[in-house]
């Protein structure tokens, strides 16, 4: 056995790789910057995970999204790894001091990109080795993803001071624009490039137009009381969340929604509750997806158009990690093209939120979030006029994303075609059940639902607690 | 249903003498003299603090569906109870509640118990890598060295453990609804405990009701641990007693008044107005018996004080005053307080 095929069976507990990751990590063993780009569920982890075992030094991962961090750290803990940590807002003053003294004691440090403009932090690492450098969610670093973060951008600067130590940027989807500002962005040279087909051919696409509201939830009622799942139903708003549940619910379907709004802790027992199979469906907002380990979802049924090519690949991408046959269905009506661009738009700035911008010092009281945290990083760097005609380019893009996505689900050609014609991608084998456009027949795809299994016995503390623990 | 009970307990107990925020600032457990010296005067301690994250429009609702309930009446500077409400909460039964002591911090012990029992559940079935529903780092180093001090892994443990949740469980002071909250909440191996929703949901009641109950549970539990009776339960109480009830403003004041300074020289060395420092005087009065307060008061002047508001049956400062010219309404504030803590 080779020394990389035995650290995946001792640390990891595989017995082989699965295609393209014993490439990407020899790369970056031997010092190339990588940049990798696989679907969700391939494996991503692994690959900044494994070649930390074999080289000295701390492995450094800049991770955008704060759950996914949290989620992270606790599958390496699982894994019996003890030396990590997450350096975010959440720690205190006091904690962060703590972890700061103690950075060398630490194998995998995660950061969030606000991290890397504090200086404490930055002393602290440049007195440790470094075995390499992560980009994770590395689309976000660019503002054609569909998940622009500007802080993510501060990262160019900072890797200035670790010019010698080589940089791993990881995606699950990004067009070849997007690739190319992660390149010039993460200071990348002679990248070994590694792009996994986004092809998912254990699911099936499914376009359903239809007239009207009504019919959407008519027609989602009738799918998943009679199909089986496990499924998410991705909604909107957090409002259409809770109504899709309570109607199923009192179809005896197993359902909760989940949005960003709820209690922390109630959200982990939703997740937990559809991961241990306690649920059948999750109707849920964008928000519900990641750090969901799950093999076996059947179906993702979207009420909606979303808001871009790429974060649809991402939802439709939960179902089928174990290969096994699973549909992707989507309902709409002409009029969720316009509404997809509201939604997309609403954090976006207006020309005069940007001239607001250029003329006060503290916008953050008067805009939201994120549109104020968007334009103070472009404030740094543009003229107000070249904010202007950036933001105007990108709503332009934006607009012709959406539509291009409705014409996609519209016209009558394959579904998958297109979607990987988006990224660049050619498709090689058309898979038997391909899409609503080529030939698709659900009853073949899907089991029917066997009876409801909704009980509603009596609460019972002394019958649950048995379940908990051992006499 | 429960929280409006909640309600209409606290409003009584303010005997119409505060504003309609009043009940909403001692459930947030806001940390201002007033409300600090409310607790006392109006012996509402069970409740200081004990929802500190009520949404203000939450509060608002509830306070409105009682009105139109004709439960209260309300004024711009003061909420009481009606004969109808007065007539709700005598048929119902009293609640326990410690918020005064806990404060929130009923949750620290919950979490530590939550995450053992999901270790235990885990470590039972041999399934020892899990995602841990509890996600603080402080409560994992908690359980980690709780667990690691005892013979966790063996059976007899596990055994035990249980043994002691069934046996305080089975305190006649819970009720029904009190013990399945409890359970149903817990995690452990392929059992996700239930969210407040779909606790809400089989209860036919609203999530803030079913998390009071669940709040008041552990109340009653944590009142029932003590060390000799259930040992390991006691350790996970550890720091989760409030030490030191008293403001952060207020606790410095008390350091310069054992020191022997006087209210003035208080306010000067600190750049404050003497106003606060008589607040802190009457915050650091209504949680320490022993503080001196001669210098402020005599004890005759006390007893007038405590004479008038029990004839006039108030505790309003205008009216007693009327009976006691001579008095500033600080020292009549500082008598109503001292007078509740004989009392309570």
């Amino acid at each position: 056995m080779d020394k990389l095929t035995k650290v995946l069976t001792n640390k990891f507990g595989y017995d082989s790789f699965r295609e393209g990751q014993k490439e990407i990590i020899e790369h970056v063993i031997a010092g190339q910057d990588v940049v990798a780009i696989l679907p969700t569920g391939m494996g991503k982890s692994l690959l900044y995970q494994l070649p930390g075992y074999l080289m000295e030094g701390a492995v450094v991962i800049v991770s955008p999204l704060l759950s996914l961090m949290q989620d992270q750290v606790e599958q390496l803990k699982m894994l019996g790894e003890k030396r990590v940590v997450a350096i975010n807002s959440f720690l205190s003053f006091e904690q962060k001091e703590m972890v700061f003294r103690n950075l060398s004691t630490y194998k995998f440090i995660f950061t969030s990109p606000e991290m890397l403009q504090n200086e404490r932090f930055n002393h602290a690492l440049s007195s440790i080795r470094i075995a390499y450098i992560v980009a994770d969610e590395a689309h976000c670093i660019s503002q054609w993803g569909f998940d622009f973060r500007p802080d993510y951008l501060r990262i160019a600067k900072w890797l200035q001071q670790f010019r010698q130590t080589n940089v791993l940027a990881l995606t699950a989807t990004a067009t070849s624009n997007v690739v190319k500002d992660i390149k010039s962005t993460l200071l990348m040279r002679e990248p070994y490039e590694y792009i996994h087909s986004l092809d998912r051919p254990a699911i099936a696409y499914e376009a359903v137009e239809v007239e009207n509201t009504q019919e959407k939830l008519a027609w989602i009622l009738g799918r998943i009381t009679s199909t089986s799942g496990p499924g998410i139903l991705y909604t909107q708003s957090r409002k259409k969340t809770e109504m899709y549940a309570n109607e199923l619910q009192k179809r005896g379907i197993r359902v909760a929604y989940y949005h960003a709004k709820m209690d922390q802790d109630d959200r982990i027992l939703v997740q937990q509750q559809f991961q241990q199979g306690q649920l059948e469906w999750i109707c849920a907002t964008n928000a519900f997806g990641m750090g969901i380990h799950k093999d076996n979802i059947r179906q993702i049924i979207h009420d909606h158009i979303p808001t871009s090519i790429a974060s649809y690949m991402q939802e439709v991408g939960r179902a089928a990690r174990d290969g096994v046959q699973s549909i992707a269905s989507l309902l709409f009506t002409a009029t969720d093209v316009e509404q997809a661009f509201y939604v997309a738009m609403q954090d976006f700035p207006e020309e005069a939120d940007i001239r607001l911008a250029y003329k006060s010092d503290n916008i953050q009281l008067q805009l939201p979030e994120t549109t104020a945290r968007i334009l103070e990083y472009w404030k740094e760097v543009l003229t107000e006029q070249e904010t202007t005609n950036l933001f105007q380019t990108i709503k332009q893009k934006k607009w012709t994303e959406i539509l291009r996505l409705y014409t996609i689900l519209q016209n009558g050609v394959c579904i998958r075609e297109q979607l990987l014609h988006y990224f660049d991608e050619q498709l090689t084998t058309r898979p038997v059940h391909c899409c609503s456009k080529c030939s698709l027949h659900i009853n073949e795809i899907i089991d029917n639902r066997k009876q409801p299994t909704e009980n509603r016995e009596e609460l019972d503390w002394k019958m649950q607690l048995d379940k908990l623990l051992r006499s | 249903m429960y929280f409006q009970q909640l309600l209409l307990l606290i409003i009584h107990q303010f005997q119409g003498e505060r504003s309609s925020t009043a009940p909403y600032y001692l459930l947030k457990g806001k940390k201002s003299g007033q409300t600090i010296q409310d607790v006392t005067y109006f012996n509402l301690h069970p409740y200081f603090c004990l929802y500190p994250k009520l949404a203000k429009e939450t509060y608002d609702d509830e306070i409105v569906k009682l009105l139109t309930q004709n439960f209260i009446v309300m004024n711009e500077s003061t909420i009481s109870i009606t004969e109808k409400g007065l007539h709700q909460i005598v048929s119902s039964r009293r609640p326990y509640y410690n918020g005064y002591k806990l404060r929130g911090k009923e949750f620290v012990f919950w979490g530590r118990m939550e995450l053992i029992v999901q270790t235990l559940s885990q470590f039972q079935e041999n399934e020892k890598k899990f995602v841990p529903v509890q996600k603080s780092n402080e409560i994992h180093q908690f359980v980690k060295e709780f667990l690691h001090q005892r013979d966790f892994q063996s059976s007899s443990f596990g055994t035990n453990f249980k043994h002691q949740l069934s046996d305080l469980l089975e305190n006649p002071h819970l009720l029904e609804i009190h013990r399945n909250l409890f359970v149903y909440r817990l995690s452990g191996y392929k059992n996700s405990g239930l969210t407040w929703e779909q606790l809400a949901t089989r209860y036919h009641m609203t999530v803030l009701d079913v998390k009071l109950l669940f709040i008041e549970c552990l109340h009653i539990l944590l009142n029932e641990i003590t060390e000799e009776k259930y040992p390991d339960f006691h350790a996970l109480t550890k720091n989760i007693y409030v030490q030191n009830p008293l403001t952060d403003s207020a606790l410095k004041s008390s350091k310069l008044f054992e020191k022997g300074y006087s209210i003035e020289a208080i306010a000067r060395i600190r750049f404050l107005k003497e106003n606060t420092i008589e607040d802190h005087v009457i915050e650091i009065v209504s949680v320490d018996p022993n503080f001196p307060i001669q210098s402020f008061i005599s004890d005759e002047q006390v007893q007038k004080v405590l004479q008038i508001a029990q004839e006039r049956q108030t505790k309003k400062l205008k009216i007693i005053r009327e009976g006691v010219p001579d008095l500033s309404y600080f020292q009549i504030r500082l008598a109503l307080t001292k007078g509740e803590e004989v009392n309570g």
